[in-house]
């Protein structure tokens, strides 16, 4: 099961993300939330506008993956990748994340990091980034 | 479809760190992909550029499904814009008259085939750095559309 550390929450709540959706078929849409709110191992939640619920409520019904790229700072310094399904209750989104992946780019992009055991996921984090989350 | 000069400057800030964005790519069975992305540049007006260090999935998205979106992410400054359009791969190699949606690509790589020597990422914090700036091609979009992503009107066709 996939669990995300302190420091992965830390950033998502701290800064939101950048919501990848798209059609079945494959047309791309993004929206952005500031914030985030991580329950349990790995829910993610975000309260969207009505503006941002009316852009992506067709594609989440029709094709409930999507991909989070942690927002502002996070988009470097976070170089994180959740991917996973979502579903809509009113203008919340909630995203359960599968899989997580390391952004940084180089030798690591696209490494896969919730298919290892937690300690060394963490051990990973702190020998790639000296934070744990965005600044105060 | 020509990018203001507002978002030409927002996506290609000289030192002070540059912009960063994220792109979006998706499977062509619908499985985005959400990428932080450093080193990118406007090119001709109306296409977007960003180096690529070894993407992977996103390659293999744009291999099969040629399109994307780019989203600011830092520094925004009320600069909520979401850009979407045809995307490819440009890299050495290619046809040497190949072109996409009007830009050739030996044009595109002679000038940013090489960003290591053309912007040297010195003003990137050492520890979020690069070792070495290794650069396979560059991620290439023609803007077909720009839409705000600001929460109170998003999806709001701006150009």
């Amino acid at each position: 099961m996939t669990k995300l550390t302190p420091r992965m929450r830390n950033w998502l709540e701290g800064l939101g993300a950048h919501i990848g959706t798209a059609t079945k078929k494959g047309f791309p849409t993004t929206i952005v939330v500031e914030s985030a709110k991580v329950e349990g191992d790995n829910i993610v939640k975000f309260q969207l506008s009505e503006a941002q619920v009316a852009q992506v409520k067709q594609n989440i019904s029709e094709n409930p993956q999507v991909a989070l790229g942690p927002g502002g700072l996070g988009s470097i310094r976070a170089a994180y990748q959740f991917k996973g399904v979502a579903r809509l209750e009113s203008t919340t989104l909630i995203v359960e994340v599968k899989e997580i992946y390391c952004t940084k780019p180089g030798p690591e992009a696209a490494l896969r990091l919730d298919t290892l055991p937690y300690e060394n996921i963490v051990k990973f984090e702190s020998t790639r980034w000296r934070d744990t989350g965005p600044p105060k | 479809m020509k990018l203001t000069d507002e978002m030409k400057d927002a996506l290609m800030i000289i030192g002070a760190g540059g912009a960063v964005v994220h792109l979006t790519t998706c499977s062509a069975d619908g499985k985005p992909n959400t990428v932080g992305e450093r080193f990118v540049a406007v090119w001709k007006d109306e296409y977007i550029l960003i180096a690529d260090m070894f993407a992977q999935k996103t390659r293999l998205n744009l291999m099969e499904n040629p399109i994307g979106v780019i989203t600011i992410a830092h520094p925004v400054k009320g600069r909520t814009w979401a850009f979407r359009g045809p995307t490819t791969m440009l890299q050495e190699g290619l046809p040497p008259d190949f072109e996409f949606h009007g830009a050739k690509a030996k044009d595109v790589l002679d000038e940013w085939g090489n960003w290591a020597e053309k912007e040297p990422p010195s003003e990137v914090p050492p520890d979020i750095r690069p070792p070495r700036l290794v650069q396979r091609g560059v991620m290439f979009m023609k803007v077909d559309e720009v839409y705000s992503y600001d929460a109170s009107e998003a999806g709001k066709r701006i150009l």
